[in-house]
């Protein structure tokens, strides 16, 4: 096992932190919640080649690995940075897996492609169950809600999951013939799309998308804490009160260690996540494993970063506050940690012990 | 970054396994995986049939029996060791004061003692701690004054662990009282067949017998076991201590003890007759220690390989306090799995080493009590966690009072 970041690597990350640092704030930039698609952002990081970093040249793609997306997916959320970017790559995946002809317009940032996973009233789940399509032929024909599907408004495509006769269809929805609401739910009215994958070729298709878009949640989920931890530590040696700065009181300071180990956790597991899928490896309960584990650190960083700052985290001026409802964003993405343990733990009895290293 | 093992590493790892699993007696490592106490000529023997194998001390340097082996190869030996159940290496000897005699100590030193050490020849204890002097050991007060050749000894240590099987004692003593505390304190080698030497047991909650109190009477100590400096001992403590966190990390053990655990939870049944294991609540709390314990065993992958010239990474903190953290709650689990049965004990000091798994109520489940109390001492010892929070706080995050 190798956990070096080579050069290649290093350059990538530093050119997506220039990209994101030359990036014009869009508007409502510094206000609260989830922020709109930003198009200028969106095809700097096609120019950037983060789109197509996992795919394979011959669509456009750059041929690299999950590893890669780790390394830019990292910047992307030490920046604080909301985007799509793990949703397109798993639509992107999908499209792939299907050798769908969609799938270089998706690289390129040319369409915007996004998974219709989610309903409304359900929990996550790849195919939540409550729609379930007529198929004829290689069409399939929709009806009810699908989302929220963040950016949802600005997506070209979307492909939306459902149940049945066939067991799972993924259908490929184009954008146009959907509402999309402040509420970023998807109102499908007998809308009809073409089939792109179908029974179980559908879901190994799905576990292997999630389980790359699961790396690039992780990797922004680690420099989402990586920078709350930052601002907290710089935070604690600035800020006076009682004539000293907040870093002689031992109650904080062990606090913000103990932020230092879950961010260090949660470095371990996204590599490891990164490393396994870029050696094929997409098993769920490997990468049920590492969400536990990103997701109770992410929640406990962002606690924390809060509480260690005070009142000033509060405001939406201040970038801290913003990391944490970004980190529980990503913490709720494919499935919290709950329902990950849930799925975990229907298989314990099987198996004696965890392999790691193999 | 990569994943897979080598395929020198993974040869590597069928080797260490292979001879674990082969060499050292299945009837040792059984008594080890369920948790049962060892004799000393049992941790002897075991020890030395590693050393014979030249895997008692490959952290040492070569020249003393030490391997070329990378972090990765000493990690996969030490996971492949406690997944084994083979007998612990007494850590006294191959973690804390081999490589302080191999690091510090003179040529007459290092021929006289790191075989015998490697070999568990010479069982050695480590006398640290006093009354007065827990995580500031640096006030420590047992004294040497010299007196001619010798050092004249006088003071009390106190926890010392296993120094009722201890041939030897390696102690820090005050060398020099006027100046400042760390800067006064040696690193002295003392036979503990020595005339002033008297050792006490303290039973511990579990009922067992494991540490001590070791009082010093005008004990002449020959000047040439005096290691290193003279009032440098504080230099070769850190060092050490470093050693010990590093070691304390059993995620191989942990990880046995929890498949252990989950054995038992198949074998106690619900009140409809189905495993424990198949209780939601039971089977999410396993499968979360599984996930921790998996973050830890790659935190401890990546964070050995950084250890530059020997001295730890203090990234190495996070594992103490971590592997004390999930080894206390996985010894907690096998509590709430033995359930009633867990409040009878069965003491170590009389259960004559039996491991007692066919008895109605089986060892396992009379030892769980005991052993999760006994391993409250894992987060206070080594440097209590809070102290390991104190390191990070300052070592690495910079945040000073
Ligand atoms: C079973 C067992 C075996 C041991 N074996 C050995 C041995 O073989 N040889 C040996 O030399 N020693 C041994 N020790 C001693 C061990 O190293 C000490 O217990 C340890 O250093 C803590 O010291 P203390 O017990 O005096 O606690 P104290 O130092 O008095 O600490 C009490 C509490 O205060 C906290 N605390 C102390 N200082 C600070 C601070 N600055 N900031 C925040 N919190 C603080 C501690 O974390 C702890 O929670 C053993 C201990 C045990 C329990």
């Amino acid at each position: 096992m190798d956990f070096t970041i080579d050069n290649e690597q290093k350059a990538l990350a530093s050119a997506v932190r220039d990209m994101v640092g030359r990036r014009t704030p869009a508007e409502g930039e510094n206000g609260a919640g989830p922020r709109p698609h930003d198009a200028g952002l969106w095809s700097a990081m096609a120019e950037t080649g983060l789109l197509g970093l996992p795919f394979a040249e011959d669509v456009g793609g750059f041929g690299a690995s999950a590893v890669e997306v780790f390394v830019a997916a990292r910047e992307l959320g030490r920046a604080g940075v909301q985007s799509a970017y793990a949703d397109a790559l798993l639509a992107t995946s999908l499209l792939a897996a299907a050798g769908d002809g969609l799938v270089e317009a998706a690289v390129s940032g040319e369409s915007l492609v996004l998974p219709a996973f989610a309903e409304p009233m359900r929990a996550f789940a790849a195919v939540p169950g409550g729609i379930r399509a007529e198929v004829s032929g290689d069409e399939a024909v929709l009806d009810g809600f699908k989302g929220p599907v963040r950016f949802g408004a600005d997506a070209s495509h979307f492909i939306v999951s459902a149940g049945s006769e066939d067991g799972t269809v993924l259908v490929v929805v184009d954008g146009s013939a959907t509402a999309v609401g402040a509420e970023e739910v998807l109102g499908l009215e007998q809308a009809a799309g073409r089939i792109l994958l179908r029974g179980a070729d559908a879901d190994q298709a799905l576990t292997d998308a999630l389980a790359l878009a699961s790396v690039a949640n992780a990797g922004q989920a680690l420099g989402a804490m990586e920078s709350a931890l930052t601002m907290t530590t710089d935070y604690l040696k600035t800020r006076k009160q009682f004539g000293v700065p907040l870093a002689a009181f031992q109650a904080l300071t062990h606090r913000a260690s103990d932020m230092y180990v879950s961010v260090e956790l949660a470095r371990s597991m996204a590599m490891y996540l990164a490393m396994s899928v870029a050696e094929g490896d997409t098993d769920p309960a490997m990468v049920s494993r590492c969400r536990v584990v990103l997701g109770r650190t992410g929640r406990h960083v962002g606690q924390e970063a809060i509480q260690l700052h005070g009142g000033i985290a509060m405001t939406s001026e201040y970038a801290v506050g913003h990391l944490t409802a970004m980190l529980t964003a990503l913490e709720r993405t494919y499935g919290d940690p709950r329902a990950h343990l849930g799925q975990l733990s229907a298989g314990v009895k099987d198996y004696s012990t965890v392999t790691v290293l193999t | 970054m990569q994943r897979s093992l080598s395929a020198e590493d993974a040869q590597f790892q069928a080797n260490v396994r292979e001879f674990m699993t082969t060499q050292i007696p299945a009837e040792l490592r059984e008594k080890v995986t369920a948790g049962v106490e060892l004799t000393k000529d049992e941790i002897v023997r075991s020890q030395q049939i590693l050393n014979a194998g030249g895997y008692a001390v490959p952290h040492w340097p070569v020249e003393w029996g030490g391997k070329d082996w990378s972090p990765r190869q000493k990690h996969i030996w030490l996971t492949e060791m406690q997944a084994a159940g083979v007998p612990h290496l007494l850590p006294f000897n191959t973690s804390m004061v081999g490589p302080v005699i191999a690091t510090f100590g003179n040529q007459e030193q290092k021929e006289k003692f790191l075989p015998a050490t490697a070999n568990l020849d010479i069982w050695w204890c480590q006398g640290f701690s006093e009354p007065d002097a827990g995580s500031d050991l640096a006030s420590l007060r047992t004294t040497a004054v010299r007196d001619g050749d010798e050092w004249v000894v006088n003071g009390q240590k106190t926890w010392t662990t296993m120094a009722q099987h201890a041939d030897w004692i390696f102690c820090l003593v005050r060398t020099n009282p006027d100046a400042k505390k760390q800067e006064g304190i040696s690193f002295l080698l003392i036979d503990m067949n020595t005339p002033g030497i008297e050792v006490r047991p303290i039973q511990l909650i579990d009922g067992g017998h494991e540490v001590n109190e070791v009082f010093f009477t005008d004990v002449r100590v020959p000047a040439e076991n005096l290691v290193g400096e003279e009032n440098k001992g504080w230099d070769y403590a850190k060092f050490l201590l470093g050693n010990e966190r590093t070691g304390i990390a059993a995620i191989g053990a942990i990880k046995s003890k929890l498949a252990q655990v989950k054995g038992y939870a198949s074998r106690v049944l619900d009140a409809d007759g189905t495993p424990v294991l198949e209780q939601p609540l039971l089977a999410a709390r396993v499968a979360e220690l599984e996930a921790e314990l998996m973050a830890l065993e790659i935190t401890v992958l990546r964070v050995a390989g950084n250890s530059a010239d020997g001295k730890p990474d203090p990234a190495s903190s996070i594992l103490k306090i971590r592997a004390t953290q999930l080894q206390q709650d996985v010894f907690e689990l096998a509590v709430d799995v033995a359930g009633p049965m867990s409040l009878v004990w069965l003491i170590e000091d009389d259960a004559l080493g039996e491991l007692e798994d066919d008895a109605v109520v089986p060892g396992w489940a009379r030892r769980s009590t005991p052993t999760y109390l006994n391993f409250r001492k894992s987060s206070i010892y080594g440097g209590s966690n809070e102290v390991q929070r104190s390191i990070i706080a300052g070592a690495v995050l910079g945040l000073k009072a």
